[in-house]
């Protein structure tokens, strides 16, 4: 498959297509072959899959910015919501499907990346909350209680722009997992 | 968000409201009791409105956010 024509695929299909990046001779891409034909067959119908090999369609691999195989991208309306390298178990291969169904990345690529971050009218409306707190705050006596609520607020906005909150949330993240996950 | 079941609109009046509370109760705009209630309960709706999510709707099985 072309460059062109996959992401003509990825923008004209209507339904969110799972992408997956393998090579012959790569032996966890066999490995994840099995579950990934029960999901599409169980997915048939709602989300579509895209095989791409990697040797064959080098350019395609490229312009999906796959640097490890297998890779499985997960694109909604021509967008990527979902992205997994290496193998992995079915859960994690569900996870992906079902991230092309909600929008949502799954919580490992959140994780990974740390830089998910509130939505953008999320961002705005607490900063705004922020400053009418801390202008409330001040002329109030001032009143430490709203000036403290307005940091909060504040940083409730920016979290993940903040160094420090993104080196210690991967940790945060691990501690708080259940076991065996 | 799944667990969002407040709309942007019902957000945006939720932290005005909320906002204005404070305002009133802290500013001393509002004085006596009221104003110690109004120092307090508007954190409810600031901070459900922040959050996205309102408890009442969620035990009422009700939303404002289009599924």
């Amino acid at each position: 498959m072309s460059v062109p024509l996959l992401l003509q695929t990825l923008r004209q299909n209507p339904l969110p297509v799972v992408v997956d990046v393998w090579a012959p001779w790569c032996m966890p891409c066999r490995a994840i072959e099995r579950p990934l034909a029960v999901l599409k067959e169980e997915y048939a119908g709602r989300v579509d899959v895209v095989k791409v090999n990697a040797d064959e369609q080098i350019e395609a691999a490229r312009a999906l910015g796959v640097t490890g195989i297998p890779t499985l991208v997960t694109f909604r309306e021509g967008k990527e919501v979902a992205r997994h390298t290496g193998s992995a178990p079915t859960a994690v291969l569900r996870q992906l499907f079902e991230a092309g169904l909600a929008g949502d990345a799954p919580a490992a690529r959140v994780a990974r990346k740390g830089a998910a971050g509130p939505a953008p009218v999320a961002r705005t409306l607490r900063a705004l909350t922020a400053a009418a707190l801390l202008l409330t705050g001040w002329l109030s006596g001032p009143s430490i209680l709203l000036i403290a609520l307005a940091g909060a607020v504040l940083f409730s906005a920016v979290y993940d722009r903040c160094p420090l909150w993104r080196a210690i949330a991967p940790r945060l993240a691990s501690v708080l997992r259940p076991r065996g996950q | 968000m799944s667990f969002v079941n407040e709309a942007s609109w019902d957000r945006i009046v939720r932290v005005i409201l909320g906002i204005v509370l404070l305002y009133l109760g802290w500013a001393g705009v509002v004085t006596g009791p009221l104003g110690v209630v109004f120092q307090y309960l508007g954190l409810l709706p600031l901070i459900t409105g922040l959050v996205g999510w309102c408890p009442a709707y969620a035990i009422l099985r009700f939303r404002t956010k289009k599924a």
